[in-house]
């Protein structure tokens, strides 16, 4: 019987940069429906240069988790559209981008919501979840 | 004709089709100021505690609450009218509490510097009759305020612009990507490197000062030459270019100094961010960030960032915005931590975590009222269905009744 060693192997990881964009689509889907498939679909996703995917080894639909200190996500891999000379990926801003940005605004108050640096693999998990991102948080009562 | 409030360019244009007392329709909206108008799928409802209740049971215990606090902030404002924003500053004087918009986080710096005169800035209309040169800086229009290019800038027939984009306008793209608004400036899009716009004002005062720029010398020659020979130019500033110089912003000043030929116009997103900016200016010389005591004090402390991260507000009302959505993540333990008042139309993720939630009516489409577009300009919003649920207006004075 042969046994497949790839699933005890961790994915190799990539250092990746990540800046944030606003997309017209995700736009109106969220102010459809915050909690819908297709906010999801178009937030959940991190679109990467030809060269890059190459590099990574990844093809567009792979998922993938990204993560630093701040946070940990797992979205949806694409190649991205226009000719992109690499070395910078781009997510739709939106709460699973924000899920990676530092608190730490060196007393300034303005969030480095563009510069993002986190660690990315090959992953066979969930997308996850505005659900998700949110349970930390839910609370039954505060007494006032 | 009616108005959209999709984002800060506040279309007056639109038709908007009733049905059953819906929005079946809408003509010349975008694709996001039709969503809007059309509404979204998941209502709020009045709840305490996350249990659903009525809305004078939500009031009640939002009066509790804002009473109650010792350090109240009261944030949001930006998807709400004129007259909501002059009752929620009311509101925050009487309360002494702390007071922020979401410009904290977004374009605020450059709205201040433009308030204070230290940036030359023009209105839309102007652009549409005048401007021959545009320069989207770290601004994708086509996906931000998509009707930006069509109504007011490069596509439009101006009076002094007869023959539009084919002839009479040229528009340049700086950004970190090729957006969409990027394609359209076909030969005049500018790739800089994240973080890289700092550099590139420094060359390019370089090259207007007649200088030679050591950064990417041909390509920045050039686009002082386009910029020299405008006769009507305007810089519309994007949250990236934003973003990206927050350190010295400064350094557009000295830019724009280079440019008298030039107009500075802030690309807005949400609504009315303008208007509460103006209000607030008007009120205490300051655009954002103020606690309210014997005076307005401004201090960076009073960001809802770092109001949050320093622990030095122990309640937050918010209106209109859902900053468990917008804000980083390390910091959304210490908003979940203390009474959270949640007033918006939709369920949001915010809304999720509230205390107290008070759905009010849609602006723009339940209830009426005004707002500032993104160049200063008052604009008339439309109620154009009826409805039950109260305007954010409304629920300022019941909420500055019940303190009084």
């Amino acid at each position: 019987m042969s046994m497949d060693i790839g699933k005890f192997l961790k994915s190799p990881e990539y250092e990746i940069k990540i800046t944030t964009y606003r997309d017209i689509f995700q736009a109106e889907a969220m102010e459809r429906d915050r909690f819908g498939e297709e906010y999801k679909m178009f937030s959940a996703a991190i679109s990467i240069s030809k060269i890059d995917m190459q590099k990574m080894g990844l093809k567009t639909k792979d998922r993938v988790r990204i993560s630093n200190s701040h946070g940990s996500i797992i979205v949806e891999a694409k190649e991205a559209k226009k000719d992109e000379p690499g070395g910078l990926a781009f997510m739709v801003n939106s709460p699973w981008s924000n899920s990676l940005v530092s608190g730490d605004t060196q007393g300034k108050g303005i969030p480095e919501f563009k510069n993002i640096n986190a660690k990315i693999s090959l992953s066979k998990e969930e997308i996850t979840t505005l659900e998700t991102l949110i349970d930390t948080f839910t609370r039954k009562s505060i007494t006032v | 004709m009616v108005t959209c409030t999709g984002c800060a360019l506040l279309c007056d244009d639109i038709e908007a089709i009733v049905e059953n007392n819906r929005i079946k329709e809408t003509r010349n909206a975008c694709r996001r100021g039709a969503a809007r108008m059309k509404g979204c799928v998941n209502r709020l409802v009045p709840s305490i505690d996350q249990q659903p209740t009525d809305i004078e049971s939500s009031i009640r215990k939002t009066v509790d609450i804002i009473k109650n606090a010792r350090s109240i902030m009261l944030f949001g404002w930006n998807n709400s009218t004129c007259e909501a924003q002059a009752k929620g500053i009311r509101l925050a004087k009487k309360l002494n509490a702390v007071i922020d918009d979401t410009s904290s986080f977004c374009q605020g710096l450059l709205i201040e510097r433009i308030l204070q005169k230290k940036l030359r800035t023009c209105s839309l209309d102007d652009i549409r009759n005048k401007a021959d040169v545009l320069v989207y800086w770290g601004s994708d229009a086509q996906d931000s305020q998509p009707r930006h290019l069509s109504r007011f800038s490069y596509f439009p027939r101006g009076e002094s612009r007869q023959r539009g984009y084919e002839e009479d306008r040229k528009a340049i793209a700086i950004d970190v990507r090729e957006s969409n608004t990027a394609k359209i400036c076909k030969g005049h899009f500018y790739r800089i490197p994240l973080k890289g716009d700092r550099e590139f004002i420094l060359a390019l005062i370089e090259a207007l000062s007649g200088k030679v720029p050591v950064y990417d010398t041909k390509k920045m020659l050039e686009l002082a030459g386009i910029l020299k020979k405008a006769e009507f130019g305007a810089i519309f500033v994007g949250i990236g270019l934003t973003y990206s110089i927050k350190e010295d912003f400064d350094i557009l000043i000295a830019l724009a100094e280079k440019l008298p030929n030039f107009n500075i116009m802030p690309m807005v997103g949400h609504y009315n961010m303008r208007g509460f900016n103006e209000a607030l200016f008007k009120e205490t010389g300051f655009v954002n960030r103020v606690k309210f005591e014997k005076e307005a004090i401004h201090d960076d402390k009073y960001s809802i960032m770092e109001s949050l991260i320093e622990k030095n507000i122990d309640a937050i009302m918010i209106v209109g915005s859902d900053p468990l959505a917008s804000l980083p993540r390390p910091i959304l333990k210490d908003l979940a931590s203390i009474p959270v008042v949640c007033i918006d139309p939709c369920i949001s993720m915010t809304s999720k975590i509230a205390t107290v939630t008070i759905p009010c009516a849609v602006t723009g489409v339940e209830s009426g009222g005004t707002a500032i577009r993104m160049d200063g300009k008052l604009i008339r919003l439309s109620k154009i269905i009826t409805s039950g649920y109260m305007p954010d207006e409304e629920i300022m004075d019941r909420l500055l009744e019940a303190i009084s």
